[in-house]
């Protein structure tokens, strides 16, 4: 009677777990281990059926292509200066706006607003916008008697008008985090500092800064791999240029794939970016402990 | 093909008014010459005439009578164009048309998927990029089907009346005919004649006039030439027509690669002095869009792209130099004959479509005369000389521009443009090229050393 009750009740759990099962079989597992394959086959479009298992060939070719090395480098740094600069902006707005006003909160939903703004139809704003000569940048450097900038024409200013934007996006999700982080703390240690008579910026580096990383530290991981996987940003804005100085290597992927429809190549430069990705981050959080339970403070 | 010579999209919509499709409708049966003279005659009733137009041909049109296909294409002019037209197809043949439009992106991104996938659908397709699909067999060759006369009425669909670097266009190096034209585009330069008549010059017939020209018309807000110099394929098409004037090539018509030799580099050179030195600031980011509104709002006295520009150009609605732009031939370098680059959008036909026949005859319908007319009366530039001859067409384009783009039409050389831009590795060739190009835009590399990078990259790519 027990064991027929304990088949019905499994039986029951995988029925319930199946269309969940499936969807992650068909939209992430299988998809993955095809990727997986198609990195070590010749596998073009163009060529469907001259397929060859090619071993680690692509993954060769790509550790000795300058090409890759150049777009891992950006990437790298598009990666860490983009969420470096979010982070300051997020914790610092969070930090002013903590305490609650009714001017606070309608700032709060203004701030939010980047981030439910369809990326594409922003980035094409902002390609109007940064446009040298129409575009309303340069005009209100103009009013203020200074020089015009090639937002997008140097290499250097090319990179730093994509962070800006990537900023412009996505420092409210920092800045949503942190002020959920702020809103959750313990107030007991900050206003026993208080009363020691630490001053509000000893009190906001010294305690609650340490106190909020754990909640950092998830906005920090999402979206760094947010980051690093960037590209209608990229695409829309420079594809790529000037040169290759914003060829990251999500874009270099799509060239391979969508362009030269080289998939075996794109899908190694995939894999490569998923391992990237997996290792830096499980790095981090072992770094940070953030999943070890903490002692009650 | 790639997308830096996408003909304007976004700007460019051409709706068919009941009277630009009256007028074309008048004009056709009116005849050529009365067309050719502007003189408008109008028929009463006028999908009936022009279906008349059509059912004159000598072939079954009910042939495949209750079939279905469907047609994909990028948004673009020629789509806003044939869209409403398609209907009469439907009542001509019987056969229902479902037409899929996609963005670029999004088109580039799934067509390769569903070819490769050996998908029945779509039948008939704008081609991206002809050398890759030839060569993943992603193409019917249409050769055999335009050869057979229960098929093919051949004289009513007028092959003579094409362009002739239309003709050489959609002829592959098998000699077979995998795609048929649509549009006809050449690079032509354009001035705003205004800008030109206040510093007392004219339009410059050559390279090194160009530059003094494009020197003469800067001044702190306004730029003397503006062209596309993005990186990636962006800046490929106007600098190819460069290379070609200068007479070298990016890919040799033997095959090689071309773009380390003198004449190139002397064509990049120029190309990149040319926009450092009266370019606008940021040049290295301008793709075509930039440099239509930059013309368009006068804050660009010259350009050189693609013809299908005179359209938004002499739009009232749009510009703001609507009734001041010259339109010229592509300027000569050191005595060479000029060698504008062109492109023509083409159609073909999946070879695993279900019913090759329907998708025939929707290609013959769509490319033949009395429906290219009808496109063309929307201000669409067709790759039918009858077409640009309609007082129609003259009105929505622009005489002088007329005049100027037939110049050039018959000024390409379809060969050296085929021979780079339907490599099989053609993407890979024009990435390469265009990394370059925008590097001596931008000053970072000289002409020499960008084009041999560019040269080393292609054969490379190129095996």
């Amino acid at each position: 009677m027990r064991s027929s009750a304990a088949r019905s009740r499994n039986r029951f759990i995988l029925l319930m777990l199946a269309p969940a099962t499936v969807l992650l079989a068909g939209l992430t597992l299988i998809p993955f281990v095809v990727s997986v394959g198609f990195s070590l086959t010749n596998y073009s479009l163009t060529a469907p059926n001259d397929i060859a298992f090619i071993g680690l060939g692509n993954y060769l070719a790509l550790f000795s292509s300058s090409e890759f090395w150049n777009a891992a480098w950006i990437t790298v740094l598009f990666t860490v200066v983009a969420v470096g600069l979010q982070l300051v902006l997020g914790v610092g707005i969070a930090a002013l706006l903590h305490h609650e006003t009714r001017a606070v909160s309608a700032l709060r939903l203004i701030y939010l607003l980047p981030m439910a703004i369809t990326p594409v139809a922003a980035v094409f704003t902002f390609r109007m916008m940064f446009n040298p000569t129409l575009g309303v940048f340069n005009y209100i450097l103009k009013t203020m008697g200074l020089p015009a900038q090639d937002w997008l024409g140097s290499p250097t200013m090319a990179l730093v008008s994509l962070i800006l934007v990537d900023s412009w996006q996505w420092t409210p999700f920092i800045l949503l985090i942190a002020a959920g982080g702020l809103a959750a703390l313990d107030e007991e240690p900050l206003e026993a500092a208080r009363m020691d008579g630490a001053g509000p910026m000893a009190i906001f580096f010294q305690h609650t800064l340490p106190m909020l990383f754990p909640y950092l530290a998830v906005a920090i991981v999402f979206r760094s791999i947010d980051a690093f996987k960037t590209f209608d940003i990229i695409f829309v804005l420079t594809n790529g240029g000037p040169g290759v100085a914003t060829r990251t290597l999500n874009l270099l992927a799509y060239k391979q794939g969508i362009e030269f429809l080289s998939m075996g190549y794109a899908a190694a430069i995939a894999i490569v970016m998923l391992i990237v990705t997996i290792v830096a981050s499980q790095l981090f959080l072992r770094r940070v402990d953030l999943f070890k339970p903490k002692a009650a403070l | 093909m790639s997308k830096s010579v996408l003909p304007p999209k976004g700007g460019l919509h051409l709706p068919i008014t009941r009277r630009s499709l009256l007028q074309a409708t008048a004009i056709l049966s009116g005849a050529g010459i009365l067309s050719v003279h502007g003189v408008p005659v109008f028929a009463s009733e006028v999908f009936d005439d022009i279906k008349g137009q059509w059912e004159s041909a000598k072939m079954d049109w009910k042939r495949q009578s209750g079939a279905t296909i469907v047609l994909n294409g990028v948004q673009h002019p020629w789509m806003d164009a044939i869209t409403p037209l398609v209907p009469h197809f439907t009542k001509l043949t019987g056969i229902e048309v479902k037409v899929q439009t996609q963005s670029e992106s999004e088109y580039i991104a799934s067509l390769p998927v569903k070819l490769g996938a050996k998908s029945a659908t779509p039948d008939v397709y704008m081609v991206w990029a002809l050398g890759q699909a030839v060569t993943a067999g992603w193409l019917e060759p249409l050769g055999p089907m335009f050869a057979d006369p229960k098929l093919t009425d051949l004289a009513w669909w007028d092959v003579d009346d094409l362009f002739p670097s239309t003709r050489a266009y959609q002829t592959w190096a098998d000699g077979n005919q995998y795609v048929v034209s649509v549009t006809a585009e050449a690079q032509t330069l354009f001035a705003n004649k205004t800008m030109l008549d206040e510093k007392g010059l004219a339009l410059p017939k050559t390279m090194d006039e160009l530059l003094a020209t494009a020197k003469a018309l800067k001044t702190d807000d306004i730029a003397g030439i503006a062209m596309r110099a993005k990186s990636g394929d962006g800046a490929t098409w106007p600098a190819g027509g460069f290379v070609f004037s200068y007479g070298g090539a990016i890919i040799g018509l033997d095959g090689k690669v071309a773009v380390d030799q003198p004449e190139a580099v002397a064509a990049i050179d120029m190309y990149g002095k040319l926009l450092r030195e009266a370019g606008p600031i940021g040049s290295g980011n301008y793709h075509w869009m930039e440099c239509l509104n930059d013309f368009m709002a006068g804050a660009v006295a010259m350009s050189s792209d693609s013809s299908n520009f005179a359209t938004d150009i002499g739009n009232k609605d749009k510009s703001a130099v609507a009734g001041q732009a010259i339109y010229g031939g592509m300027p000569t370098a050191a005595g060479k004959p000029a060698k504008p680059n062109i492109y023509n959008w083409t159609i073909g036909m999946n070879p695993n479509a279900a019913n090759k026949d329907a998708a025939f005859l929707f290609l013959l319908w769509a490319t033949s005369k009395p429906t290219a007319a009808m496109a063309a009366a929307a201000g669409l530039a067709t790759q039918r000389t009858s077409a640009w001859k309609t007082s129609a067409f003259g009105e929505r384009f622009g005489k002088q521009a007329v005049s100027a783009v037939l110049e050039n039409l018959n000024a390409a050389d379809a060969d050296l443009m085929k021979a780079t831009w339907f490599h099989a590795k053609g993407p890979q060739i024009l990435d390469a090229f265009g990394i370059g190009v925008n590097e001596v835009v931008t000053g970072a590399k000289d002409a020499q050393s960008a084009m041999t990078a560019a040269a080393e990259k292609m054969r490379a790519a190129i095996g």
